[in-house]
């Protein structure tokens, strides 16, 4: 046990001093003491290459240290502890009331106000709340906290209380129609324009209302918001992640975060698996598409004669399907190292929920900066609806909080790497076993960190051609 | 304990009685039975675990080496490359 510890101690330790030359390396450090300030005015300038080998070597160094820890009561006791308390059924039936009629409330005012309000976009009650609000701050929230949104969900409100479930929901289609949806709901944000034009959003929030109520009211609510709508399954990926859970039995249930992520076998088919690699790659596609690189790519391609539509089209669904055969065959790689009767899919399967670490990670790069400058205007739209305000007011970040974004992508992939490492501890007898098994998802998982790392070091620049 | 069959390609199942979980070797199946059920264990199971559980600890121990050893050469690596480039 001593050893274990004193294995344990160095590893953290060693973790932290890797994380903290690597948070040196892509801002200016200045590290020297006030008073030697004026003399200490170089910044240190980090070769890229290094910069993203350094990240991707973090990753693969963590799984290593991981792979010290061998004891198993303690893997189970760090992913099996949890505390509840009990919530009183009026105080619960209460919250639900409160998160219905401010979802119904919500969702009139998106429609409404984005297309009677201001058509500017920093103005417009739609665009913040669907943007900054819900995109941004509400799915933090939905992972970092706890997943309210099916109490909040305002069609299901509607549905429940309509007739509903008159067919019966095709039940081996699993989640991929949540997966066409999630593609397809990130191509309308990002070709669209809904971003830009609040009539269009509200246009957009109306038809999705229908679709999604017609769904809802033919299949039944709980298996149409359970399987097939976009934004109740990306919401529920996400939540899988956050520390607190509510349920009838035990009310408020919490556990250290992402560890529901290896007890509660929620991911089951290869469908699954595509809703945490689209978890990923949505953000990687958009931060691809939104850097001075990427533009310039896309640029060079539809100049030498290719449609831009096509090429966005072919760019996306082509990196999905790379990511997703990615991992599948990170599975058939670890079939081939080991003794085992387990199959490549069942193993991708085992293996997908650390994608959803991976996910959070990512989300938190790319929108925790967007979402502290705008909360002002964010508190405003919702303090004060119906007056939007003369002068929206945006927070300036200070230059720090790029560094932020590295470390966000650095803990989604450490918590991914213990996720894993957990995981396969549960499905393999032998120890040494499960530590073979976890070598081919690492890479995979170390090319993703270095993709997401580059990503987030590059300027930005609007997509051409949308 | 163990209830063997041939599965066709050429590698044996065993079977755990208890949960039906199938391994390779007769080795997984003793490390399986007690790690998940060790109360359903005999005096007997119960060395035949201990013994395959610190036959693994050898392989493991050289393992741990060997990490121990990239683990080194990375943060020296690194040391190296960063004094080289980062300027």
């Amino acid at each position: 046990m001593n050893r274990t510890t004193t294995l344990r101690r160095f590893g953290v330790s060693l973790l932290f001093a890797s994380l903290v030359s690597l948070l040196a390396a892509p801002v200016a450090a200045s590290n020297g003491a006030v008073g030697l300030a004026g003399a200490s005015q170089d910044n240190l300038a980090v070769p890229q290459w290094l910069y993203l080998a350094t990240g991707g070597a973090t990753v693969g160094a963590s799984a290593l240290l991981a792979s010290f820890v061998t004891d198993r009561r303690f893997i189970e006791q760090v992913h099996s502890w949890r505390a509840s308390v009990a919530l009183d059924d009026v105080v619960r039936r209460g919250l639900g009331i409160v998160g219905s009629a401010l979802g119904l409330a919500l969702l009139g005012f998106i429609v409404y106000l984005g297309v009677t309000g201001p058509q500017t976009p920093t103005l417009n009650f739609a665009i913040i709340v669907t943007f900054a609000g819900l995109r941004a701050g509400y799915t933090m929230f939905t992972y970092l906290v706890g997943d309210t949104w099916r109490a909040v969900n305002p069609w299901r409100t509607v549905a429940t209380v309509l007739p509903n479930g008159f067919v019966e929901y095709p039940h081996k289609l699993g989640r991929w129609p949540a997966v066409a949806g999630i593609l397809a709901l990130v191509w309308v944000e990002t070709a669209a324009g809904v971003t830009r034009q609040p009539n269009l959003l509200a246009v957009a929030v109306a038809g999705y209302s229908v679709l999604t109520l017609l769904g809802a009211l033919l299949v039944g609510p709980e298996d149409w918001f359970d399987c097939a709508d976009p934004v109740s399954v990306f919401l529920r990926f996400y939540g899988r992640v956050a520390p607190i859970r509510w349920n009838d039995e035990d009310g408020l249930s919490v556990r250290l975060p992402g560890m529901r992520l290896v007890t509660d076998d929620e991911v089951t088919d290869l469908a699954d698996v595509a809703v945490a690699v689209v978890l990923v790659w949505e953000l990687t596609f958009s931060g691809f598409v939104t850097t001075e690189q990427g533009a310039a790519a896309i640029t060079a391609v539809v100049e030498a004669g290719l449609p831009a539509l096509v090429v966005y089209g072919v760019l996306y669904l082509g990196g999905f399907a790379a990511f997703l055969g990615l991992y599948v065959l990170a599975g058939h790689l670890t079939v081939r190292r080991i003794e085992t009767f387990e199959t490549p899919r069942a193993l991708a399967v085992r293996f997908a929920p650390s994608l959803l670490a991976i996910a959070v990670g990512y989300h938190l790069a790319h929108y925790f900066g967007f979402f502290v400058s705008l909360s002002p205007m964010l508190a405003g739209a919702l303090s004060s609806p119906l007056s939007p305000p003369a002068n929206p007011v945006v927070l300036t970040l200070p230059a720090w909080f790029g560094a932020l974004n590295v470390v966000f992508v650095l803990l989604g992939h450490l918590l991914a790497v213990w996720v894993a490492h957990s995981q396969a501890y549960d499905t393999f007898p032998s120890r040494m076993q499960a530590i073979r098994s976890q070598l081919p998802f690492v890479v995979v998982m170390i090319f993703y960190t270095i993709v997401s790392l580059w990503l987030v070091a590059l300027p930005t620049a609007s997509p051409p051609f949308l | 304990m163990s209830d063997t069959r041939n599965d066709g390609d050429g590698l044996d199942r065993h079977v755990c009685e208890r949960c039906g979980d199938a391994y390779p070797s007769a080795r997984l199946l003793t490390l399986h039975r007690g790690a998940r059920h060790p109360d359903d264990l005999t005096a007997d199971e119960v060395e035949a675990y201990r013994e395959a559980y610190y036959d693994e600890e050898r392989e493991l121990k050289s393992f741990r080496i060997r990490a121990l050893g990239v683990l080194v050469l990375l943060y020296f690596g690194f040391l190296i490359l960063f004094i080289l480039f980062a300027s």
